[in-house]
């Protein structure tokens, strides 16, 4: 089974997630360039995390013009797991696939740093292993992470259980304490915090289990061969 | 411009004529201190560089370090002083793009960023504190956006930086033994400008960076484009992955000039290049504008005719510039044309090696009574005095600071900032450990002692991980070397660290040396920044939550050694004293054994006792295991003294260790055989920071409210202006 | 007295590159279809409103206040001032 990884000009965790996608999790993943399109039979899409152009005038608003971003768009229409951490996640949010913005952290300065997130959605394709309520500890880091959305699309998400991860603290200063949200159908999911950062005992400091249950749920979403 | 008159006579005579604009341009800048260590590199030759891991090969801007397994670590330190003085901002992002283009150029990927940072007193100076946040921010956005990650530095606050700015970088690199770029070059090889375009900014930098700042020119401004670099980063790994790469120098200071000279040199070939070749961003630039120009972002590249076609592939697919400049000649000459009229033509061995200078030296005068003490009003209330040195802005929690860097990035972090050192794991399952260190308080008044402890300091900081040392990098930032005064402790201080490194064993790798760092109101104290790397073959001391009953154990003797300690210097306003002293024999004994008993799994946690000395250290234990610790000062290894100088001496090779109750013998045994000095001299639990002296209170602090203290007093002081304590 | 608003613009000063202008002019909007874009420069703008005399004085407060506390830094940035009465 096949997970593209998406890379823009200026990502910088394609490397990290490609690691974890095929070292640690045996799926059989491919780079896929931003000028270029992406296949018919992948099996799933991840935007990975970084600053592609730059993050210049606005977190993910120029990659979100990629070439490539109309075939991920036709794949979330067919309901192809897809997942943006980070940088991912921000472009997900500037090319439409997602609801909301990313604005500048609270504080106004990048974060790095642990946090525990609460699992609020366990149907979508990247936490279906997960036990509602359920929590991860996992790294941020960002500068633009503020998720926000007016009161009136908070209601909707509220409905349509589009919110998948909420902070378990105040952090940043993000509506409700969403560290991410999905679509109305659930396969698009996007996430600030970095779970390919938080799934090896080696360099996470608290518990490795928890965020590997992200990878282990497209696992059982999409099966693995390699 | 700052050619010195003897340096154009000899120019003019070894050329037979009036050398051109550009010629002069040239040669001033490649000729100037920053470029070509004239005043330094007579004394540099004693530092030992070779061991049986390092790989020395010509043309390297970084130190390569054989780390087994087919794997090399290259390493780098570069300061950006002078630009960081002006700009903070633009000035500390370049330094970090300077330094990874270092890291680069030998054909390994950048894996870790350390930045040494140190400004005026930022208590009651506001362009100090204006430039500290500045900076931080400037490394921040530049390192995040290369997604290299910034995982260990120091940050240090001196009456002797007023109006002035210290930011050093040093980086690491990481990759294959047999992707290491082998400088070299064939006849009609091509030379390739990449990245950036080139611009007026910049221009005479590297003469700035020489000159003192209240006579500069303060046009030398760079601004960083870290998306450009990140996409030189991985233009330039595929480049070497495919085997385009015949030779490589990243454009630094003296931008074409030196990168040109250096490479001609190095390689012992010539180069003819063409100014109208280079991807300019304004179209009217002078010739000597192209050569000089320190816009950021570039790399010289050297390849051949029929790869030239691919690398131009590569740097359209990651959208930068790529310009042929020039070819490969072997009549060792420097020539730069623009079309088909040269402007000009030099032996590249005589632009690239300045004539060295033996600048004159002398003890300086006010160390004659430096030593001195004078008598103190005696301490009241030793709680309060504890709570205010962990207040204080060189002693206070720096996670305001590295919070703002992302240090996870890359997968590699095991042990993150804001422990002794920080951790990396490598491709071959061993971990790299690193750490730089300075101490100008102590250099002041001892430069051979003070430079000798700032890389045992070091040392220490990677022992405590369960690294052995194997490399080092030496930052040397002085002022003006032309004052015999200074150039005395330049020389004292390169002097103790060649000794320290010949004693045990560990090569300098790389290093630079940073001159006429005045300030207004004088030169700065002398400032050697030492890094060193160590490697760990099995597994690194992590810190493993400290719990009730665990014991503690202080390894190594403290004595009255006070002087340039931010207990003398921050309470009691003082500066002088005597100096700490490392003694070679016990700081190997005590390297050693530490490294025993963390090979033996025996210890839940090793720290460094160093600045605010053992009272500070202790502090940071229970401050960062949130639990008490009750300390019997009697018990303290060493000569007998007052309770000041037992809190708060910052002697060297002092190690705390804390274990738990069960393995105290084990540990006993192994130190005795080793035969250290050292002691249990307290247990955790409960909810205070305590010293007693015998059965008497000395302090009493609580832990929870001394953590949130330590924690909040540099953003609270940065951030609104609001003192702590 | 009176209110007047004073902009103030900061940006990079001719010569001195400016990156992210250079990004949005070359990878979106010459990458669509506006192809008579030549130059794109960005610049932070500060709204000040102030209570001065007149029009003068409401620019010079402004200025002095932009110097003082560093808001911009004269190295690279070029500051322009508009004042408009409320």
């Amino acid at each position: 089974m096949k997970v593209g990884v998406v890379v823009f000009p200026g990502s910088n965790c394609d490397r990290d997630m490609y690691h974890v996608l095929t070292d640690v999790f045996h799926f059989d993943a491919q780079y896929y360039w931003h000028e270029k399109g992406l296949p018919k039979n992948i099996d799933a899409v991840i935007l990975p995390g970084g600053f592609s152009y730059g993050d210049r005038l606005r977190a993910g608003v120029i990659a979100a013009h990629s070439p490539i971003i109309k075939d991920v768009q036709k794949m979330a229409k067919k309901g192809i797991p897809i997942l943006g951490v980070c940088n991912g996640f921000q472009i997900l949010v500037e090319s439409g696939l997602l609801p909301g913005v990313l604005l500048k952290n609270k504080s106004l300065n990048f974060m790095c740093e642990w946090t525990n997130l609460i699992v609020e959605n366990n149907k979508t394709p990247f936490t279906n292993q997960f036990k509602l309520n359920q929590k991860i500890p996992i790294p941020i880091a960002n500068g633009e992470g503020r998720y926000y959305v007016d009161d009136d699309t908070m209601k909707k998400l509220k409905k349509k259980n589009q919110i998948v991860f909420r902070y378990s603290e105040v952090v940043n200063g993000s509506s409700n304490r969403i560290a991410g949200v999905c679509n109305e159908d659930g396969n698009v999911v996007g996430m600030m915090p970095h779970p390919e950062r938080a799934v090896e005992s080696e360099i996470n400091p608290v518990d490795n289990k928890p965020s590997s249950l992200i990878f282990e749920s497209l696992l059982s979403k999409i099966g693995a061969t390699k | 411009m700052s050619l010195e008159k003897q340096e154009l006579l000899d120019l003019k005579s070894k050329i037979g004529r009036e050398p051109t604009s550009t010629e002069l341009q040239i040669i001033a800048a490649e000729w100037s201190e920053h470029c070509s260590y004239k005043s330094s590199k007579k004394h540099l030759k004693m530092l030992p560089m070779t061991g049986p891991l390092v790989i020395n090969e010509k043309g390297y801007d970084s130190g390569v370090l054989d780390v087994g397994d087919g794997y090399v670590v290259t390493a780098h330190i570069e300061s950006h002083n002078h630009p960081s003085a002006v700009e903070p901002y633009g000035g500390a992002a370049t330094g970090v793009g300077g330094v990874i283009r270092d890291i680069l150029s030998a054909g390994t990927r950048p894996i870790a960023i350390f930045d040494g940072l140190r400004f005026g007193n930022i208590e009651n100076d506001l362009q100090a504190r204006w430039l500290f946040k500045n900076a931080v921010t400037g490394i921040a956005d530049y390192g995040n956006c290369l997604g290299i990650p910034t995982i260990g530095g120091e940050v240090e606050f001196d009456e002797c930086y007023e109006n002035y700015a210290l930011v050093d970088v040093a980086a690491l690199g990481f990759g294959k033994k047999e992707n290491l770029i082998k400088n070299h070059a064939k006849k009609d090889d091509l030379v390739v400008l990449m990245g950036g375009s080139t611009g007026r900014d910049g221009i005479g930098g590297s003469q700035f960076a020489s000159d003192s700042l209240e006579s500069e020119d303060r046009s030398a401004v760079q601004i960083p484009d870290p998306f450009i670099e990140k996409l030189i980063i991985e233009a330039v790994l595929q480049a070497r992955n495919d085997g385009l790469i015949h030779a490589m120098k990243d454009l630094g200071g003296g931008g074409l000039s030196c990168a040109i000279s250096e490479t001609a040199d190095a390689l012992e070939i010539g180069i003819e290049m063409d100014v109208d070749k280079v991807h300019t961003r304004e179209s009217d630039m002078h010739p000597d504008e192209i050569m000089v120009s320190e816009s950021q972002e570039r790399m010289l590249i050297v390849t051949s005719k029929t790869k030239l076609k691919k690398l131009e592939e590569i740097c359209k697919k990651f959208r930068i510039g790529c310009s042929v400049i020039g070819r490969v000649k072997f009549d060792n000459q420097v020539h730069i044309k623009k079309g088909s009229k040269t402007v000009a033509n030099l032996s590249a061995d005589f632009v690239a090696n300045a004539t060295l200078l033996d600048l004159p030296s002398k003890v300086p005068d006010y160390l004659k009574n430096i030593e001195t003490e004078k008598k103190f009003k005696p301490i009241s209330n030793y709680s309060k005095t504890l709570m205010k040195l962990l207040a204080s802005p060189n002693i206070a929690s720096k996670i305001w600071v590295y919070g703002q860097y992302d240090h996870e990035v890359g997968i590699r972090t095991v042990v993150k900032p804001g422990r002794d050192a920080s951790v990396l794991r490598l491709d071959n399952g061993k971990f790299l450990s690193a750490k730089i260190d300075g101490n100008p308080k102590h250099c002041y008044i001892n430069p051979r002692e003070g430079a000798i402890g700032c890389f045992e300091e070091a040392c220490r900081n990677v022992v405590c991980t369960g690294a052995k040392p194997i490399g080092m990098l030496d930052h040397l930032q002085f002022g003006n070397p032309n004052d015999p005064e200074i150039f005395w402790t330049f020389l004292e201080s390169l002097k103790g660290l060649t000794d320290f490194a010949k004693t045990f064993d560990i090569p300098c790798v790389g290093g630079k040396v940073s001159l006429y760092n005045e300030t207004p109101k004088g030169p700065i104290k002398p400032t050697p920044v030492i890094g060193v790397i160590g490697l760990i073959d099995k597994k690194p001391s992590i810190q493993q939550k400290i719990s009730k009953g665990d014991c503690l154990l202080i390894v190594g003797d403290t004595k009255d050694e006070m002087g340039g300690s931010e207990f003398f210097e921050y309470i009691h306003k003082f500066v002088g004293g005597k100096c700490p002293v490392v003694n070679f024999d016990d700081s190997k004994k005590n390297m050693k054994s530490v490294l025993d008993v963390i090979k033996n799994d025996l210890v839940k946690s090793v720290h460094d006792c160093s600045k605010g000395g053992l009272a500070i250290a202790v502090s940071e234990l229970s401050m960062t295991n949130l639990i008490g610790c009750k300390v019997s000062l009697e018990k303290v290894p060493g000569e007998k003294l007052d309770i000041d100088r037992i809190l708060f001496s910052e002697s060297h090779s002092r190690y705390l260790l804390v274990c738990d109750k069960t393995n105290l013998s084990k540990i006993e045994v192994i130190l005795k055989k080793n035969k250290v000095s050292f002691k249990q001299i307290g247990q955790f639990g409960g909810e205070k920071i305590q010293f007693f002296n015998g059965a008497k209170p000395v302090i009493d602090l609580n832990v929870e409210k001394t953590h949130k203290i330590w924690l909040h007093a540099l953003p609270n002081l940065v951030l609104h202006g609001k003192k702590s304590v | 007295m009176a209110i007047f608003d004073v902009h103030v613009i900061i940006e990079n000063k001719p010569g001195i590159s400016d990156p992210e202008g250079d990004t949005i002019l070359n990878d979106l909007v010459l990458k669509g279809t506006h192809k008579t874009v030549s130059k794109i420069k960005t610049a932070k703008m500060l709204k000040f409103t102030i209570k001065e005399k007149d029009k003068k004085s409401a620019q010079s407060k402004v200025k002095e206040i932009c110097d003082d506390l560093r808001i911009y830094n004269p190295m690279v940035s070029k500051v322009t001032y508009t004042v408009t009465q409320e």
